[in-house]
């Protein structure tokens, strides 16, 4: 019970620092896809490459580079942030999209800058946009968190592994189900933020 | 028998595509549903006529991929049709499987079979087998056993030969095992036991197939691979004799289901002619052909096949 919750402790670490970097790197970067369509197209190309890249292999090359590679926690987080970074980023780019263009001109005709534009209009209005692209990214990492565990990591997926090599579905299960757990309340938690912003939107 | 079965978008509602099937109103979407269902029905009358292939087996590593390769194209020239499932996943993955019949046959390991599946180091395999209602094959002829693993310039530099020599080194050295090792009684826990051995640190646990890279790039400073691993001479590694005979023998064998023969004519006898036909410098040879050389399973064992002829 006491290993469980470590693992858990771990597992939702690993999550939330992969999470929050991806959202540093994502956001700025879906608003940069926004507006450099042609540089913003490459590099969401790019994220979707790494997205296909399947985890031991990423693992595989990072082992050998130093400061974000080796083995632990470290590398896994990489991997996370890289993989994180597809939904943030294209519903970023969505969120701006999806602004009224008429909104966009009125903002521009009160004379409103570059800046100001992006930070009081277009960005508030693609809020609910962004959360959701937070969402799928956060629950998605709660399950792809479990691979942590092939480079020893950490986190729920060491009892999944210990499970499968020790041909033991109950220890299996107790990583599983409370990864599955997490993952459901992360939604959860995560739609009412949705929600919520969306309302805010809807009144405004 | 063969049978041609219609595909689901042969169906008149399946044209409007997915997204319009959930749109569509009901008579699409019934018409549909309806298509779908005749289609499964047919594909499951289909599959009862037909006779299934023999599907086979392997373990996530590159020389239980050979085998069942081997096993695969052994089957094929008896006649019977194969259906590969290589690169499975540990050994639970591959028992569970051959037990529920999501597959007819993978190579295992004798040593493997006692401990980690029968849970009974003392008995006889191919009784403990038959028992459960599978067949345990005749030895191929090679016997893998674990092998503990160092750099070379580390054992030259502290004068490592034996397991017994890492008492030397178990304050400073960083252990790094896949989970079935740390975890099996035959594995780790037991090799300290056995050798009087305390590692400071605790052994990271990871992907077997990345123990070898985190070795190379100085992660770790040992590590438990097979003795028959291709890479170990290529990364310039050193095995460390078991002098104190810790590790059972891991003899090498097709574990098959039963109705094997029922289902092909000849399967099994086809099977019984690889006994004893691989040693341990082949099967280090046809390892490192796929590792070191990076050459394709299937042609690799083509070639061993041939040869053989």
């Amino acid at each position: 019970m006491n290993d469980l919750l470590r693992l858990t402790g771990e597992h939702v670490l690993i999550v939330a620092i992969a999470v929050s970097v991806a959202i540093i790197a994502g956001v700025p970067l879906g608003t940069f896809a926004h507006r450099r369509k042609r540089a913003g197209g490459i590099a969401l190309r790019i994220t979707d490459v790494v997205q296909t890249i399947p985890s031991l292999a990423m693992f595989g090359f990072l082992i050998p580079l130093p400061f974000i590679g080796g083995i632990g926690a470290r590398p896994a987080i990489v991997a996370l942030v890289l993989y994180s970074l597809l939904p943030i980023v294209r519903s970023t780019l969505v969120g701006l999209e999806r602004v009224d263009p008429y909104v966009r001109e009125a903002a521009v005709a009160m004379g409103m800058t570059d800046r100001q534009l992006l930070w009081s209009v277009e960005l508030p209005l693609a809020t609910p946009a962004i959360v959701a692209g937070i969402r799928i990214a956060a629950v998605t990492a709660i399950g792809v968190a479990t691979i942590a565990a092939a480079v020893g990591g950490g986190g729920l997926g060491t009892l999944i592994f210990r499970g499968v090599a020790m041909v033991d579905t109950r220890l299996i299960l107790s990583g599983a189900l409370p990864a599955a757990l997490l993952a459901i309340g992360a939604d959860l938690v995560l739609t009412r933020v949705e929600r919520a912003f969306a309302r805010r939107r809807g009144e405004a | 028998m063969r049978c041609v079965i219609p595909s689901v978008s042969e169906g008149p509602g399946a044209r409007v595509g997915l997204r319009g099937m959930y749109l569509a109103r009901r008579p699409h979407r019934s018409l549909a549903t309806l298509g779908m269902t005749l289609g499964l029905l047919l594909f499951t009358f289909c599959s009862a006529e037909e006779k299934k292939p023999l599907t086979v087996g392997s373990k996530n590593f590159t020389e239980s991929v050979i085998l069942g390769e081997l096993v695969a194209q052994k089957l094929e020239s008896a006649g019977c049709r194969v259906d590969r499932r290589l690169n499975m996943g540990g050994t639970f993955v591959c028992d569970s499987a051959v037990r529920s019949g999501a597959i007819d046959a993978y190579v295992e390991y004798s040593g493997t079979a006692l401990t980690a599946i029968l849970k009974q180091p003392k008995a006889d395999v191919a009784r403990e087998y038959e028992k459960r209602g599978l067949r345990w094959s005749p030895p191929l002829g090679f016997n893998n056993t674990f092998a503990m693993i160092v750099r070379r310039s580390d054992a030259e530099r502290l004068a490592l030969r034996t397991i017994s020599d890492l008492k030397k080194v178990e304050s400073t050295f960083r252990p790094g095992f896949g989970y079935e090792f740390t975890e099996r009684p035959d594995g780790w826990p037991g090799l300290q036991r056995a050798y009087g051995l305390a590692f400071a640190s605790q052994p990271r646990t990871m992907d077997l197939g990345l123990t070898y890279k985190a070795l190379a790039s100085n992660e770790v400073d040992l590590i438990a691979g097979n003795s028959t691993d291709g890479l170990i001479d290529s990364l310039g590694l050193i095995i460390l004799a078991d002098d104190r005979r810790f590790f059972p023998p891991y003899d090498a064998a097709v574990v098959q289901r039963a109705d094997l023969d029922a289902r092909c004519g000849g399967a099994s006898k086809a099977l019984e002619s690889l006994r004893d036909t691989i040693d341990d410098a082949t099967m280090r040879r046809l390892n490192y052909a796929v590792d070191g050389q990076k050459r394709d399973v299937a042609a690799v064992v083509r070639e061993f096949l041939a040869a053989k002829r």
